[in-house]
């Protein structure tokens, strides 16, 4: 093998590739780098853990075609700190060396034939555009949970009825949904898929917010074992988590008779200030009047704080708390400038959604559902 | 100790090749895999948990790594295609195996399989995860799987190693499928040795009837002659126990041989493995280690210094057993009973020892060598508990 490619080109092919090397290989060959450079001019660099593989394809001057496996955490320290000239790799033996400028490395390969085949991208699939689709994950994985003992719960499930592409994802505390329409290829497809929200919120970073994703699930043998991510010539698969999702979307009421609307930053403001006197797992209460919301914490002899916020109400006046960070990633998600908060009882959940007026319809394509902490009285 | 049940070697087939004697055994799971093999339920017995228990030696996470490999070929375990390989290596992309040189498989080791039984299989077959220390799940990390155990998703199956069902918590165990592993009849120990390691039929019998029909010690026996050595110098000392003095002394002798035992043991194996990592790792023929390498070369190592520690200690309790069978056949002799003799070589030192004492007295000193068994598995320092094994096992002259 022999190329040559841009610096910054390869700093941050690797770079990116290099993301998805395990920390701890199950074994030792998937702690490298694979590259392989086609004769077509195309240098393709890819990891693998197992679960989630990650493949990118960048233009090289190749002389010499060939494919080497090196360590990737080495190959990602070198590349991140090489000065800004074009970088000629070339193999020797079992050796490969890297020049760049006046410097010069020489790695150890590791044996090409022992590494695990990259599962192919599945077939089934659409596009949707980048910054929307990091949008809505962004949106729904402040709710995934992050409690490794219940796997299910720490994914992003993913349902897919025609043009609508479903993302949900919950803890038991809040509940978190996202609607978006996307392209897909055959306008008739219906499929569900679990995703580990850690590896989609990764993807969707990863994957860049620029071009269109393409977005693919494996429907072979009934059962989708994989999914795909391809965007700008960055491929990621990963596997899916399985098992029964609970039914979430019956979670939302149908109707609330009762809801307020204000201003969402003013009022993350305020639950910010007024969560500093709240000691661990004590919650805010939030009292809602017409014309006004006012925000307490702390009891008894501890420190208290309160606020009011201005809001407007339709319904019945009603007070109840909640866990102030719950509160704080529900209103953060939103995209619009006010924010309606849905109820139907005191001791029932509270929905949170957006609404780009003061008066109007609100958006329902997120919409937060977060359960209220009992108060003692 | 079962010395010679004599019964037809029966050769099982691909990857249960080398699960020795257990037919019943081999059976129920070569069912299950059948039925595994047509989608949907049927009959045939697949299920998701599976404990499989059986005396050490017998074969336990031989019989559990050829499973899941049967689970994972496409033709029911061959053991040729590049599945059956990995997966008996535990390489498999979806086989993940668990087993500890420690005292306890912590929560730490045991929260990631949670996470990794939920994942769907990445080849499409089964996900199998087998934990070979079963019995030293504690009641935290056992408690962490029971939900994980209980209910996995439809394509994971979990396979569970102990010697007992009764060492693993009731929790686990009644959430499990049990498999039972008998100790391998000598005979077709004795078959396996000569089939897979050419070795001499006269020297296999000995070696799987002196092993007492431990796969492993009877292998190591009949292709290491330095370990049929020591195993004849361990069995010498009784003869020596004459005074406290000498007791002492052969307590010396007895750790020093079990230390020259586990050390040859592993260490073939240690240069072995460190040479293969370093091939993987690109680093084969290196004379210094790059630093990227050195953290993973460092963690084999560590790794085998924790199982040497295990192996000395295994080891010991091994002599201790041969021991143990010396005065088995003593007390055969002095009973006049008309079964085989598990150290039928050493006839003449038998009847010397059964005429130097009476029955009662070789009963005693059975229990003795019970009793030193368990201190040491209790961590009392293996010296003294050897000296006084020795000293409890001492001949005095009758007047």
């Amino acid at each position: 093998m022999k190329l040559r490619v841009e610096r910054d080109v390869l700093a941050e092919a690797v770079t990116w590739a290099a993301r998805a090397l395990p920390t701890r290989p199950p074994v030792p060959v998937l702690a490298g780098l694979l590259l392989d450079a086609s004769t077509d001019g195309v240098l393709r660099l890819s990891s693998f853990d197992y679960e989630v593989s990650a493949r990118v394809e960048v233009a090289a001057d190749i002389l010499d075609g060939g494919t080497v496996l090196v360590s990737g955490k080495l190959l990602a320290d070198i590349c991140r700190s090489l000065p800004g000239k074009p970088v000629d790799v070339s193999t020797d033996g079992s050796r490969v060396s890297l020049t760049c400028g006046a410097s010069r490395f020489t790695l150890l390969t590791m044996p090409v034939d022992e590494y695990p085949t990259l599962p192919a991208m599945p077939d089934g699939s659409g596009t949707v555009p980048g910054d929307l689709f990091s949008q809505a994950v962004s949106q729904v994985t402040v709710a995934a949970s992050r409690d490794e003992t219940l796997p299910i719960l720490t994914g992003v499930r993913m349902e897919i009825e025609g043009e609508n592409l479903t993302l949900l994802a919950t803890d038991r505390y809040r509940l978190a949904m996202r609607t978006l329409t996307w392209r897909p290829s055959s306008p008739d497809v219906s499929t569900v898929a679990l995703v580990r929200a850690r590896t989609l919120s990764e993807v969707s970073k990863a994957l860049g917010a620029g071009s269109d994703v393409t977005l693919a699930l494996s429907t072979a043998g009934g059962g989708n074992e994989l999914i795909g991510f391809e965007a700008g010539g960055r491929r990621t698969t990963s596997l899916l988590v399985d098992g029964e999702y609970p039914k979430v979307r019956a979670l939302f009421p149908p109707e609330s008779p009762t809801y307020a609307v204000v201003e969402a930053q003013s009022l993350v403001e305020a639950v910010r200030r007024v969560a500093l006197v709240a000691e661990r797992h004590t919650p805010v209460r939030l009292t809602f009047t017409d014309g006004v919301i006012t925000l307490e914490a702390g009891q008894g002899e501890d420190a208290q704080a309160s606020e009011a916020v201005e809001a407007s109400l339709v319904g019945d006046e009603l007070s109840m708390a909640f866990n102030p960070q719950f509160l704080l990633d529900g209103l953060g998600a939103l995209t619009v400038p006010f924010a309606r908060l849905s109820f139907t009882v005191p001791a029932k959940p509270a929905v949170i959604s957006g609404q780009v007026e003061a008066e109007g319809d609100d958006d329902t394509s997120y919409r937060y559902l977060l359960m209220p902490v009992r108060l003692n009285s | 100790m079962t010395a010679g049940v004599s019964e037809p070697a029966t050769v099982a087939e691909g990857v249960w090749t080398d699960v020795v004697g257990q037919v019943a055994a081999v059976r129920t799971l070569d069912r299950a895999v059948r039925a595994a093999s047509v989608p949907g339920p049927g009959p045939g017995g697949m299920t998701h948990a599976w404990l499989i228990t059986g005396p050490p030696g017998s074969g336990r996470s031989t019989a559990a790594r050829s499973f899941a490999a049967a689970l994972q070929c496409a033709r029911q375990g061959c053991g040729e295609c590049h599945e059956c390989r990995t997966a008996l290596t535990g390489a498999h992309p979806d086989v993940t195996l668990l087993a500890t040189e420690h005292v306890f498989l912590r929560v730490e080791d045991v929260r990631p399989l949670v996470s990794v039984a939920q994942q769907r299989p990445s080849l499409g077959r089964w996900r199998v995860i087998v934990i070979e220390d079963a019995d030293r799940l504690n009641d935290t990390s056992g408690n962490l799987l029971l939900k994980a155990v209980e209910e996995p998703p439809p394509r994971t199956v979990w396979v569970l190693c102990a010697p007992s069902p009764d060492d693993v918590l009731v929790t686990i165990r009644s959430r499990c499928r049990h498999v039972g592993l008998r100790i391998p009849p000598a005979a077709d120990v004795s078959a396996l040795l000569q089939r897979r390691h050419g070795v001499d039929p006269a020297i296999a019998a000995f070696a799987a009837r002196a092993a007492g029909s431990h796969v492993g010690m009877a292998r190591r026996l009949a292709v290491d002659e330095n370990a049929r050595i020591r195993r004849r110098e361990v069995l010498r000392l009784p003869e020596r126990l004459t005074s406290v003095g000498n007791a002492v002394l052969a307590a010396a002798d007895l750790m020093k041989v079990a230390t020259e035992e586990a050390k040859s043991a592993t260490t073939e194996r240690d240069a072995a493995e460190r040479a293969d990592l370093l091939r993987s790792l690109g680093a084969e023929g290196a004379t210094s280690l790059p630093p990227a390498v050195r953290a993973q070369v460092r963690q084999l190592e560590e790794n085998q210094k924790r199982r040497a520690t295990r192996a000395q200690r295994d080891v010991l309790d091994r002599s201790l057993i041969d021991v143990l069978s010396l005065f088995r056949d003593v007390l055969v002799v002095q009973f006049g009973a008309e079964v085989e003799l598990v150290n039928a070589e050493l006839g003449e030192d038998v009847e010397r020892l059964a005429r130097a004492s009476a029955p009662e007295d070789t009963v005693r000193r059975m229990d003795a060598i019970g009793r030193a068994r368990r201190r040491i598995a209790a961590n009392v320092a293996p010296l003294l508990a050897v000296e006084a094994l020795m000293v409890e096992l001492r001949f005095v002259r009758a007047r």
